[in-house]
């Protein structure tokens, strides 16, 4: 069973369970011959860069590749991945080619489809961010709900998949004036409402793995954003009662606690999920407390970052002990909370890490190869890391194009010196 | 006064600067402390700050026979009154060491216990940091004084790498800082610490961090003859100790450490430089 990419398994796998897809993912090879050749050349290239890329004090410190070109590239992937009924794949295997569409990923990829569209003047991301849009509506149940896993896989109702294509409604909301998408975005946001549980949290009916998450941050943020345009209280204090309860959870060591992922390792991407939904809701609710909490958070990894030249794919707690591999998509999303913190602070170092970890992102990106390879973001650097191994992954395009957009837009502001950048010192 | 000199490599012309000028301030140099030539974690920094080309020019200039390269050429031409003895430029440590009579040691780490052996040997009353490793506590223990450094921003403003960029770019005064080395960066008791007063003369950065680095090895020497006579009193670093060495982020604002900047904000940092130049007079510009 192939389940939710960004969530992973609903449960661990028993070792047999782990054997026996990975020799079905192997079998794709053999429905796919012509996918050897991109496999081999991938480990290859990994294997060589592992052993002699050279990670010392002035690594990433040049820019090697112009963004505009990368972000061409990454937006030109996600299209590729658009399959016909307008949602976006999770994955291109490097096994098994191209996944079913995926409603999560396809719900914040709208937004990012639309700001590259905007930005670029380029009709066909407007137009593919609009078919996508069509397709999310397609799904959405009875009870506001959108539905668990990849597209076909089942019809449960899932908390976090909700929040993650209200941003996808949100924004298309934004950019139409449609009535009509803003009412099912209102009932998406009921649902979420009416699931929550009393401390705040969601752990309960379309929860994942029947637990509540701290990365649940991420659907709070959807919600804050939801409630900024219908003005909806009932919205804006499910968000704040579900941030009050991640900030519970916020150690002063910057680990955020409760991201819970049982028979799982605490992968970034999820540690960075937590920190960017708490950073984002504070933003737009206005408390300082959260704000404050998720730079704790971003600036202990940005210290780990620029003193190792690299982040570990999972940590333990405490960030105490990481693995080694790089999980690149997480990666991504802490450039994207350091830009915004640099945004909101003035504080250049955020600006400078952001610009380093984006110089290192460009150039793990694939300039040629066949559809689904040439421009996609990996799961793992190297590619047979433990984080979606052998795989590029639609929402690692989506959160690397989202760093590269905010690094355009904050630059250029800053470079004209429209934006002023408070002292670094206080 | 018994001092040792620590260099980043037998080719810094900065450790070779700083030795010279020791010397011609009468305090000939017990030793010199030295990472090998051909380490290969120096090779692939000096690779990555100045690419294949610009490195293969350093290397020539340095290893080429003495007929094939001008004996004059100093990278940094601040440096050069340090470097020039006998009429000629002193081009490695080897020849600094042979013109002013003290022996060198390499080794791979400076914090090797082969090291710390050494410099045990030559019993110093102080050592003068001008690159390398970060140096760890049994290292900084072995000097009677301790270890002192030329910190090319002012303290505790802006601590850590690219400082004079980030000076620049924070709206934080250029300055040079004598400090002692603690195992924190750049968190050390200060010494000396001075406004760079020549940043109006300098049109880019390379040429702003030569001159500060040679006003800095001025402000070295100075220190060691301070504390020499004991004149010279080190003062605590203002809230040391609260953010020293820390690698969680409750206090983030008070931390004050810098990293490595991207060629994105040098440009910016350049920019600023340039407003810091006077404006040409209205008489002169019309000729």
């Amino acid at each position: 069973m192939i389940s939710s990419p960004t969530q992973t398994n609903p449960k661990p796998e028993p070792g047999r369970g782990k054997a026996a897809k990975a020799l079905a993912e192997m079998a794709g090879l053999l429905r796919g011959p012509h996918r050897v050749f991109p496999l081999l050349l991938k480990l290859t290239s990994d294997r060589i860069r592992t052993s002699f890329e050279p990670r010392h004090l002035y690594a990433y410190a040049s820019t090697t590749r112009p963004s505009e070109e990368a972000l061409r590239l990454l937006v030109g992937w996600i299209r590729a991945a658009q399959r016909r009924d307008g949602g976006i794949a999770a994955y291109y295997s490097l096994l098994t080619g191209y996944s079913e569409s995926y409603p999560e990923v396809t719900g914040y990829i709208v937004p990012t489809l639309y700001d590259f569209g905007r930005s670029a003047s380029d009709a066909a991301s407007i137009a593919a961010a609009e078919q996508a849009t069509r397709w999310l509506l397609s799904l959405q149940m009875p009870s506001g709900a959108f539905p668990a896993g990849l597209h076909g896989e089942g019809a449960q109702p899932s908390v976090f998949n909700t929040g993650q294509i209200l941003f996808g409604l949100v924004r298309a909301h934004s950019e139409t004036a449609s009535a009509d998408i803003l009412k099912r975005a209102a009932a998406a946001g009921d649902f979420l409402a009416g699931v929550q549980s009393e401390d705040g949290s969601w752990g309960g009916i379309g929860a994942y793995q029947g637990s509540a998450h701290t990365y649940y941050s991420m659907v709070s943020w959807a919600l804050a954003q939801l409630a900024e345009i219908t003005q909806d209280r009932r919205h804006a204090h499910t968000a704040e009662r579900n941030l009050d309860w991640v900030l519970k959870h916020c150690e002063p060591s910057g680990w955020i606690d409760g991201i819970n992922l049982r028979g799982h390792p605490t992968y970034l991407h999820f540690i960075a999920y937590a920190i960017q939904g708490v950073l984002e809701c504070g933003i737009l609710l206005r408390r300082n407390d959260a704000i404050e909490a998720a730079r704790n958070s971003a600036w202990v990894l940005l210290r780990k970052f620029e003193t190792h030249k690299h982040l570990y794919g999972a940590y333990q707690a405490d960030f105490k002990f990481g693995s080694h591999f790089a999980c690149l998509t997480g990666n991504a999303q802490m450039s994207c909370v350091w830009l915004r913190l640099f945004e909101i602070t003035g504080d250049l170092r955020y600006l400078n890490a952001a610009l380093k970890m984006n110089e290192l992102l460009k150039r793990l990106l694939p300039v040629r190869g066949r559809s689904g390879v040439a421009g996609g973001v990996a799961g793992s650097y190297p590619v047979w890391g433990a984080y979606q191994p052998l795989r590029y992954i639609s929402w690692g395009c989506k959160f690397l194009a989202d760093a590269l957009l905010l690094e355009q837009r904050l630059l250029q502001k800053y470079e004209a010196c429209e934006l002023e950048a408070a002292p670094c010192v206080s | 006064m018994r001092v040792v000199v620590l260099c980043s490599s037998p080719y810094s012309e900065t450790g070779c600067a700083m030795a010279a000028r020791l010397a011609q301030l009468g305090y000939v140099p017990s030793g010199a402390l030295t990472l090998p030539a051909a380490d290969k974690s120096t090779l692939i920094r000096k690779l990555g700050q100045w690419g294949l080309r610009g490195s293969a020019r350093y290397a020539w200039s340095k290893l080429a026979p003495r007929g094939a390269a001008p004996q004059s050429q100093v990278r940094n031409p601040h440096l050069g009154p340090a470097l020039r003895h006998d009429g000629r430029v002193l081009r490695n440590l080897t020849e600094v060491a042979q013109a002013y009579g003290f022996p060198i040691f390499s080794s791979a780490e400076q914090n090797s216990p082969r090291a710390i052996a050494q410099l045990r040997q030559w019993s110093p009353d102080l050592a003068i940091f001008t690159g390398g490793d970060i140096l760890r506590k049994p290292l900084l223990d072995v000097p009677r004084l301790g270890v002192i450094n030329s910190h090319l921003a002012l303290l505790p403003e802006i601590r850590g790498m690219s400082s004079p960029e980030w000076s620049l770019l924070c709206g934080v005064p250029l300055g040079v800082t004598i400090h002692f080395m603690d195992t924190g960066i750049d968190t050390g008791p200060i010494l000396l610490r001075r406004e760079f007063p020549h940043a109006g003369d300098c049109d880019s950065l390379m040429e702003l961090r030569n001159r500060m680095i040679a006003f800095g090895i001025e402000m070295a020497g100075e220190a060691v003859a301070a504390l020499d006579r004991g004149s010279l009193a080190a003062t605590a670093q203002e809230a040391r100790g609260e953010d020293q060495g820390k690698d969680h982020g409750k206090d983030h604002g008070k931390d004050r450490q810098f990293f490595v900047m991207h060629d994105r904000l040098k440009a910016q940092a350049a920019h600023r430089l340039q407003q810091l130049r006077p404006a040409p007079l209205a008489g002169r510009a019309n000729g």
